[in-house]
């Protein structure tokens, strides 16, 4: 075969050999690592050591490579072509990076890379170093699964991971192609000169903090899970967590702070009208975190005495796990079609389910205390792997796998962890943390089984003749039902999870607000009372404020109870940081996170309870009619030039401005002032005309102002009653802002619509456009109509359009010697009369005469006839000339014609109020804060108290 | 009995619950000609949308009403009123996920719906040479 002409096949080649030996040495690392502790041994010990230091050098040369490949548009390469192009800013590079699944995968890599380099620099300073060898073992068995994920090799006919290293010629769907043994392929075919580009919903500055933020909180989940695998290897349930403790936190804090510029992201730049959309990718990042919280907690309470041993296990092993569930999830492709954007399967799911499965396994295999029941697991699941694979049962193997693992895990519990511990007061401290930790896990399991209902069906499937033998035994029809069913995640998503998370919120909010105030182990009860009763009442203060402010009514009682253990939330943890903690800065990082948690679900609650529809469907037809279920207040419908009051606003649509494939519309903004009339004004109300008396200032109701300052008139002629204003109490006040929300143009990917917002103190006013005119780009003219349509006609025909019902009374050739004269002989002109009255307006008529003059039989110019009133525009586009009669006296001649209508351009616009958004920015800043104070004081202080 | 048996009881409880109410909550995937034998009750239609009818979107009439047809992964096509405005391409959309209700007399009324435009991953990739 001949070289081919530009190909940089060295940088690909390059890739391949760095990926393979991360992958060898991550595994060198291992078995080292694993052999150092089981044997006690220095020399393993350093060689493990050696072989990540390799497996470092090789994930940043992978890196570096990836980068080289995108700086330089080398567009041979799969991965370069598919996630970038020559027209975007070098500032999305790093978006390109990790859009993909495979770059993405490598910014999980190289997070484990850095935090595993930072726990052995700590180490070499001899602090906790007994934890080096099982800790890094189990660092490196996962960087062995996450190297195989872009590994992209075949071990017979199945492929190992995808490779961001593919020449776009070496794809599996590529080989054989004729074009792929042409020499100068690249030169030759077009699609190579250019990419095909980032998503533009992911050019936007989120897009580059927002995942390596959310990856290393990911990443750092890793640490906690480590040891604690660790300490039930070396079978030391308590030393493990003084070291994994503060990283726990700093997994917190770096997890939650990336779930919250997700939401930041989707409220700034998505338009789906709002920061949370219980979507299935957010939930699996959220859920990691929650039980995170717990287990972060849990370990606090076992510094002072060691409690609940088992929990802590389970949360801290369930939170790595779970991150690799939502791995699963997001990636492999089983959430179909109920996620807008999930990545598709690429065939990962056998790899990234057998990541899962090992890992649940290898939990629970060290969670068992002994070496027979260990050996006994081991083997079950050994064969049940074999199984699955061989006889091409999956669904059933994991099934089983699922039961035997739960099985072993309450063995587990009971064999080794059920201690006869006295029990607990519940006036202490230690109590209620743990209820805590336990109701975190549960709001994690509600999140998890309802995101999961697209799994179920996967796993009922095999099940389906299983369940129907079984109804048919028992007569129960449940299972029937079961077997049949096909589930579809709730079709009220938002209502449901918000449903069913609102009591978790409420406790965890109530434990948040007092447990800080209860002591270890037992509290002097009139103390705790004296400490929390002024948080309390400013509590109760405010949710009080709160309900009269913003309206809270009875059946929304459960809204208010949240309200109330927020606000007390709040208060309970500024109380403790002033008067408890007397404002030493050095302590108060929990209390800090605690009031931004607060503010957090504060402001949540406060905006997504009290979103308002500021753009309502005010005109003409009423949806509801149609179906009960459907909304009529979500959009408005806003002509070019048209002032229409909005909420506290007029709203005016300017104009539209491309700007480098940006599609923006000004909106400007008005403020409201009360209408006044002087003397000899006349409006319309209905059907009657009226005239201002005196002047005056309107009130709220025309009714109540009538008597006093307007007279009806009783002769008026059509035309004055046509041309009044419509009657209003107020009118467009001064400029106040302008917003520009807009639509990115792309061919590729579909157009996007972008919202914007105005921000005050207190609210935000978030608005995009749904649909407007894109035809009308920088090349046509943009005249301020809509596209035209055309329809074949005859004379005597009607047209109905939104605003306008049209009767073509006739079509005529103009005569008159003044046409003549000007156009000479060879042109004719048509023309139509047509009339055409308000379509919800009987009384209301106008004219419209379209003329299109004819050159030796063809149309070369015509002009439409405007009606402003009723913003639409008739014009003829041809005439039937061959059958042209000329209209007799009294008679209406027959000829078909085509007429053109288009209506004045307007956009569609959504507008939402979102009051109280910014206590929840504040929340957020607040906890990431907290938590980073809490997470530097624990980082200092354990020297001191390990030594 | 003791406290932690109480614990433990609560939580069992509320997981199974949570388990019963995820799967409660939870709708149903159809096609059409289910939808269509019981009017009134909301369910998950797949289908693509059918190109040979026109789409209709007036938002001067109502701008929060689109007018299509579908035609769901069995073949069977159906009138459907989307309580939404004109998604961004639309036309181009290549899978669509209606939630919503059929109506008695044949037409599907959609509260919402799911749509996945040409994925990224297909299509332009063949090359042709």
């Amino acid at each position: 075969m001949s070289a081919y002409i530009g190909e940089h096949t060295w940088a690909g080649q390059l890739g391949h050999v760095l990926t393979a030996s991360s992958f060898v040495m991550a595994l060198l690392a291992t078995v080292s690592f694993l052999l150092a502790t089981q044997r006690n041994d220095d020399q393993w010990k350093r060689l493990g050591r050696l072989a990540f230091h390799g497996h470092t050098l090789a994930v940043l040369g992978i890196i570096v490579t990836l980068f080289l490949m995108l700086f330089n548009h080398w567009f041979e390469y799969d991965y370069v072509w598919k996630h970038s192009n020559l027209s975007m800013s070098m500032e999305y590079i790093a978006s390109c990076f990790w859009e993909g699944q495979e770059g993405s995968f490598v910014l999980w890599t190289f997070w484990h890379v850095v935090l595993g380099q930072v726990l052995l620099w700590r180490w070499r300073s001899g602090r906790s170093a007994v934890w080096e060898t099982p800790v890094m073992t189990v660092i490196a068995l996962v960087q062995v699964f996450l190297a195989t994920m872009i590994l992209g090799i075949y071990i017979g006919d199945i492929r190992i991971g995808n490779s961001p290293f593919l020449l776009i010629r070496e794809l599996e769907e590529n080989i054989g192609l004729p074009w792929t043994t042409m020499p100068n392929y690249l030169q030759a075919i077009p699609q190579f000169a250019d990419g095909r580009g980032l998503n533009p919903l992911l050019q936007n500055y989120w897009m580059v903090i927002h995942p390596p933020t959310l990856f290393l909180g990911f990443a750092a989940t890793l640490i906690p899970f480590a040891h604690a695998l660790a300490g039930l290897w070396k079978r030391d349930h308590q030393g493990w967590m003084a070291p994994a403790l503060p990283w726990a936190f700093f997994g917190i804090m770096v997890l939650g702070t990336g779930i919250l510029m997700g939401g930041a992201w989707a409220y700034e730049a998505l338009s789906f009208g709002g920061f949370w959309a219980w979507d299935p990718v957010e939930n699996a990042s959220l859920v990691p975190w929650l039980t995170l919280v717990g287990a972060g907690h849990l370990m606090l309470v076992n510094k002072r005495k060691p409690t609940s041993l088992f929990t802590v296990y389970l949360l801290t092993l369930i939170t790595f796990v779970l991150v690799l569930y939502s791995t699963f999830l997001t990636r492999s492709g089983v959430l179909g079609d109920t996620s807008v954007h999930s990545f598709t399967g690429d065939g990962m799911l056998p790899g990234l389910l057998f990541f899962l499965l090992f890992f649940i396994g290898l939990s629970v295999l060290l969670l068992l205390p002994r070496a027979d029941q260990r050996r006994f697991y081991a083997l079950i699941s050994a064969a049940l792997l074999v199984i699955g694979v061989v006889l091409e049962i999956p669904v059933p193997a994991i099934l089983l796998f699922g039961a035997v693992t739960l099985v072993n895990l309450l063995i587990a519990y009971r064999s080794a962890f059920n201690s006869s511990d006295p029990e607990e007061s519940l006036w202490s401290r230690e109590f209620w943390l743990f209820i805590g930790s336990l109701v975190l896990l549960l709001s994690a399991v509600q999140i998890t089984f309802s995101t999961s209902i697209p799994v179920f069906n996967l796993l009922l499937e095999p099940l389906g003749n299983g369940l129907r033998s079984l109804s048919s035994a028992t007569g129960i029809g449940a299972f029937t039902q079961l077997a049949d069913a096909r589930f579809a995640p709730p079709s009220e998503a938002i209502e449901h999870y918000n449903r069913w998370q609102l009591p978790f919120a409420f406790i965890t909010s109530m434990l948040v607000a007092f447990t800080q105030y209860l002591r270890w182990k037992d509290s002097d009860r009139r103390k705790f009372w004296r400490d929390i009763r002024v948080a309390l009442l400013l509590a109760t203060l405010i949710t009080a404020a709160c309900v009269w402010a913003l309206d809270y009514t009875l059946p929304e009682a459960d809204r208010v109870a949240l309200l109330f253990a927020t606000a007390f939330a709040f208060t309970a943890n500024l109380g403790y940081a002033t008067v408890v903690l007397k404002g030493r800065l050095k302590n108060a990082g929990p209390s800090v996170a605690h009031v931004g948690f607060a503010l957090v679900l504060l402001g949540a609650l406060i905006s997504t309870s009290r979103t308002e529809e500021v753009s309502r469907n005010t005109r003409n037809m009423d949806l509801r009619f149609l179906n009960e279920a459907f909304d009529n207040n979500e959009d408005i419908l806003l002509y070019r030039g048209d002032t229409v009051r909005m909420g506290d606003h007029f709203v005016r649509y300017r104009n539209k401005e491309r700007k480098e494939g940006n599609l923006y519309f000004a909106m400007d903004y008005y403020g409201v002032e009360p209408r006044d009339y002087r003397e000899g004004d006349t409006v319309r109300v209905g059907d009657m005309l009226f005239v201002s008396q005196s002047d005056h200032i309107a009130g709220d109701h025309f009714l109540a102002d009538q008597p006093a300052y307007w007279r009806p008139v009783d002769q008026h002629t059509r035309r004055a009653l046509w041309y009044a204003q419509e009657w209003s109490n107020a009118r467009a006040g001064a400029a106040q802002f302008t917003l520009h929300p807009f639509i990115q143009i792309n061919p590729r990917f579909g157009n996007v619509p972008e919202p914007d917002t105005r921000h005050w103190w207190n609210k935000d006013l978030y608005t995009h456009v749904r649909y407007a005119d894109l035809e009308a780009d920088a090349d046509s003219a943009d005249d301020g109509w809509m596209p035209d349509r055309t329809y074949d006609k005859t004379v005597g025909d009607t047209i109905v359009t939104p605003t306008a019902i049209a009767i073509i009374d006739s079509v005529y050739v103009m005569r008159d010697s003044a046409t003549k004269s000007m156009l000479g002989e060879r042109y004719t002109v048509y023309a139509a009369h047509m009339r055409v009255r308000d379509l919800y307006r009987s009384d209301r008529w106008f004219e419209a005469r379209p003329v299109v003059i004819y050159a030796d039989g063809a149309p070369v110019m015509g002009r439409a006839a405007e009606i402003p009133p009723l913003r639409v525009k008739y014009g003829l586009s041809t005439v039937d000339a061959a059958a042209y009669v000329e209209p007799s006296a009294g008679q209406r001649n027959v000829v078909k014609f085509g007429l053109t209508v288009a209506e004045a351009e307007f956009v569609v616009m959504q507008a939402l109020m979102f009051p109280g958004i910014n206590i929840l920015w504040i929340g957020c800043v607040l906890l990431a804060l907290g938590t980073g104070m809490a997470v530097w004081q624990r980082f200092r202080e354990r020297p001191s108290k390990q030594a | 009995m003791k406290r932690s048996h109480i614990i433990a009881i609560v939580i069992i409880s509320v997981s199974i619950a949570a388990l019963v109410g995820s799967l409660y909550d939870s709708s149903t995937y159809a096609d059409l000609a289910q939808a269509m034998e019981d009017p009134g009750t909301e369910y998950h239609v797949v289908g693509v949308l059918d190109r040979s009818h026109e789409i209709i979107y007036e938002p001067s009439l109502n701008a929060s009403l689109t007018t299509f047809t579908m035609k769901d992964l069995t073949g069977k096509t159906c009138t459907v009123h989307l309580a939404k405005a004109k998604p961004q391409d639309f036309e181009r959309s290549e899978r669509l996920v209606l939630i919503g209700s059929a109506t008695e007399n044949g037409e599907f009324h959609a509260r919402d719906m799911l749509m996945k435009c040409p994925s990224k991953y297909n299509e332009e990739n063949r090359i042709e040479g």
